[in-house]
């Protein structure tokens, strides 16, 4: 820009960064390029049988993964997903055995029971004032007792096939498009509106950003807080469906077990600092695409399975730690 | 806003016989101040005189124990931030309270979006900026800026704007000057013009007494959480403000130190970081020990920093004994002899749940064996008695962790820390900030005691009392160059006056403050 041009208003567009940050240009670069290479190497990869199992693995953590980016955003943490997807999964699995709910119950159900464990890490984090991290490592423990509590010491076995519509067999896909795949985008398109365009969404930044000058202008953090962990919950209620559908009319003890770690893995290298107070629901959903193409990758080239968790791990120090880095430059002055 | 006349004698904020404590120590006692729209209202008071708790309850981030509030002459109760944002009191406080990450005008509106429906109106929001904007002295291309990316200065000129666009009716500015340079002080105080004209009641805190009578109309001093007066700005001088401030009070007597006749140990030769200290000289004898006393921001703690290489010099020379030296590392300092009492005790100083003993060898670990490596519990306990002993710190046993410890024996124990190994050159910083007074004098004590064992001492303070007590020679810094010496028979208001500012004669003043000559031999 030229100094002698009149002076330039600030639009609406201006004062937001750009929908889409440099970042998640470079995530679906990465992803593109590992398609092509995957597809060169091993002609299987580009077809839909290899392709619809991918998104239909993506699903459920990226879905988890946009309410964790809710949290991240405001400088918190939730490790306790991997057991809150066990317990809403295995009261849910166990109820449709015994009562045989239609579709919109057993997702009810299970949202309705994730909804309330979000709520139970919400109001203590927001409300306690005591560490994200520390609040939700105890809850992760408790969730996984009473989850094993229901499971009683066995796999739940003949769960009716009403989850279908969630699985991985024709009945999951309109199409050729996997339906929890489809679900996943509907909700990040509505979170990424939400981060970007309302009150609500901003406010998250800003707690994330620096709880105490939030607080001074007014925001009432504590509900916002406790809100990101409920929806969260609620989040992992449905992919804790999906989580049942991907089984066999069985659901083990497993179930859920680890995924916080992909989850978070997702969330960082799709661009949120894990210092909050930055972040994106598209990057996420980029993130979880490129962990599962990874694995997906490593397992279809026949690689050791072990590969994906080194991958993985590098993509996450190569997240922080341009993260780090732009804050430290940024702290120069 | 308010639908009552402008009458030019009515207040717009109303504080009566407010009073406040802490855990039984009473920061504020039956405080009085009103504040006229349209008018600046100056603050002044040493710290600890009770200006930010009184902030904080207009602010609505702290609550009165006692006391009245009126607001436009009604009765009020302020409880929370919110209730004092929708009065309009809005506060600037000295460190800016934004949002790195988000960009200029969504830090504006931060807490008080436009909305259309659920969304935020972008739109409209980025119309109402280039008001803003101009108001505050800033370009409209900066409101797309990440706030993080914006200097310090441009920074408060945006918690001003934000402030605006919660139409302020009442706008608190804390040290504002503190951190600004000269030129952007004009700009600031354009501002504050602009605001009051517009029938803004300003209040304004501010240890640089010199700029109070370029901006400000009304001036409250604070003195030991009372207010003792209120005044026109124009029927007071510098001086007599400093006065106003320090009370009565006269200096005790400091407790006879040794002559300073020892080598020199350290000097400070054109030493400078840039933006924060330029150009300073000083030296330090074995034996003396110098008060370099500066207000808040001064860039007085600064140089204590930097001489223990907790920062880099940007220019002039150090030299220690008389070698030139960089310090890069705190490490690097202790092995030149230099050690440092740091000013933030519970950030900087203690290793809160671990024992005394730890706390007092943990920097010297490698006395406790021969071994390397090994650290003999046996030795540690000898050290850890010995100095509770010699400190004369209260507690039953040295297993005691520091965090059970009342503040002045805790910055006793951190304080034996830098003691284990004699060093050469010993750097306080605000060595009794927050410990009680009898603490306080026994800290006098052992630091006099060094000095008369040989140590070079060099204490950084913003306490004046402190700084009349223990120096030997008192050297007062502002906006980071040494600006006068004294001898510490001066009085505090002397002191006080060259620290704030006082370099415009005034009628009613005697001169300037006598600069001593010391001569350099």
């Amino acid at each position: 820009m030229t100094t002698e041009t009149t002076t330039v208003r600030p639009t609406a567009r201006r004062i937001l960064p750009p929908p889409v940050t440099g970042q998640e240009f470079v995530l679906t670069g990465v992803i593109v390029a590992l398609w092509v290479l995957l597809g060169v190497f091993t002609p299987a990869f580009l077809t839909p049988g290899s392709i619809q199992p991918l998104l239909v693995s993506v699903a459920p953590i990226a879905l988890i993964g946009v309410g964790m980016t809710f949290i991240i955003i405001t400088a918190g943490i939730d490790v306790s997903v991997g057991g809150a997807i066990m317990l809403c999964a295995v009261i849910t699995a166990k109820m449709m055995v015994t009562a045989n709910l239609p579709l919109p119950l057993a997702v009810g159900l299970s949202i309705a029971a994730g909804l309330l464990l979000g709520l139970v890490n919400g109001v203590l984090i927001a409300y306690g004032r005591v560490h994200a991290i520390i609040i939700t490592f105890g809850t992760a423990n408790l969730f996984q007792f009473f989850a094993l509590r229901v499971f009683g010491s066995e796999t739940v076995n003949g769960i009716p096939g009403t989850l279908d519509v969630f699985g991985r067999g024709e009945a999951g896909r309109t199409l050729g498009v996997p339906h929890s795949f489809a679900i996943m985008i509907v909700i990040a398109a509505i979170a990424w509106w939400y981060l970007r365009h309302t009150t609500g969404g901003r406010h998250l930044f800003a707690i994330g950003g620096n709880a105490n000058a939030a607080r001074l202008a007014g925001i009432r953090v504590q509900p916002r807080v406790m809100v990101a962990y409920a929806v969260t919950g609620a989040l992992v209620g449905l992919a804790a469906c999906f989580f049942i559908a991907a089984g066999t009319s069985t659901l083990d003890q497993a179930v859920g077990s680890g995924r916080e770690l992909a989850v978070i893995a997702a969330v960082v290298i799709g661009g949120t600092s894990i210092l909050g107070g930055r972040g994106s629901v598209i990057g996420t959903v980029l993130g979880a695409i490129l962990v599962q193409t990874v694995t997906s990758g490593v397992t279809q080239l026949g690689w050791p399975s072990q590969l994906a968790t080194l991958f993985v791990g590098v993509f996450i120090i190569i997240a922080v730690g341009t993260d780090l880095l732009r804050q430290r430059v940024r702290a120069q002055p | 806003m308010s639908a009552l006349p402008a009458d030019e004698t009515a207040y717009r904020l109303e504080m009566r016989d407010i009073s406040k404590s802490y855990g039984g120590v009473r920061a504020i006692r039956h405080a009085d101040i009103a504040i006229r729209p349209g008018t600046v209202h100056a603050l002044v008071g040493e710290n600890g005189a009770g200006k930010s708790t009184l902030i904080k309850i207009i602010a609505g981030a702290e609550f009165a124990d006692a006391g009245a509030i009126s607001f436009n002459g009604e009765p009020i109760t302020i409880s929370s931030t919110t209730d004092a944002i929708q009065l309009g009191v809005q506060t600037v406080y000295q460190e800016p309270q934004l949002f790195p990450e988000l960009s200029v005008a969504e830090n504006v509106f931060v807490g008080r979006e436009l909305t259309r429906g659920v969304r935020v109106d972008w739109a409209r929001q980025a119309d109402q900026m280039h008001d803003l904007l101009a108001t505050v002295g800033l370009p409209d291309r900066i409101s797309t800026a990440p706030v993080g990316t914006l200097s310090i200065a441009e920074q408060q000129q945006v918690s001003i704007a934000k402030a605006l666009a919660g139409d302020a009716t009442v706008l608190i500015l804390d040290e504002p000057s503190a951190i600004l340079t000269d030129a952007e002080i004009e700009v600031l105080f354009t501002v504050i013009r602009r605001l009051t004209s517009a029938g803004v009641a300003v209040i304004y805190i501010s240890h640089r007494l010199d700029e109070l009578f370029r901006i400000a109309d009304v001036v409250t001093v604070m003195r030991d959480g009372e207010t003792i007066t209120t005044r026109p700005i124009g029927e007071l001088s510098v001086r007599q403000i400093a006065e106003l401030m320090v009370g009565g009070v006269v200096s005790e007597s400091r407790p006879q130190n040794g002559a300073a006749t020892g080598e020199v140990v350290l000097e400070l030769d054109g030493f400078s970081r840039t933006g924060r200290f330029d150009g300073v000289d000083l030296t330090v004898r074995s034996g003396e020990i110098v008060g370099l006393y500066g207000l808040v921001g001064s860039g007085a703690g600064d140089i204590a920093s930097v001489i223990y290489g907790m920062d880099k010099a940007t220019g002039g020379r150090m030299l220690v004994s008389g070698r030139p030296v960089t310090v890069r590392n705190p490490a690097q300092a202790k092995r030149l002899g230099i050690h440092l009492l740091p000013a933030n005790r519970s950030a900087q100083g203690a290793f809160s749940f671990q024992s005394i003993a730890l706390n007092i060898v943990v920097g010297e670990l490698g006395l406790l064996s021969r071994i390397p490596g090994w650290a003999s519990r046996r030795r540690e306990r000898a050290i850890a008695q010995e100095f509770i002993r010699r400190l004369a710190v209260k507690t039953p046993t040295e297993r005691q962790p520091i965090s059970a410890m009342s503040g002045g024996n805790a910055q006793k124990v951190v304080l034996a820390r830098q003691l284990v190994k004699r060093p050469a050159l010993l750097v306080l910083a605000e060595p009794t900030q927050g410990v009680d007074v009898g603490a306080k004098e026994e800290i006098h004590r052992i630091i006099s005691g060094l000095a008369d064992e040989g140590t070079a001492v060099l204490v950084v303070t913003s306490d004046l009392g402190e700084v009349l007590r223990i120096s030997d020679r008192i050297l007062v810094v502002r906006a980071g160059q040494i600006t006068a010496e004294f001898r510490p028979d001066a009085t505090q208001v002397e002191i006080l006056a060259a620290a704030a500012g006082a370099d415009t004669p005034d009628a009613d003043t005697t001169p300037a403050p006598i600069v001593i000559q010391e001569d350099q031999t």
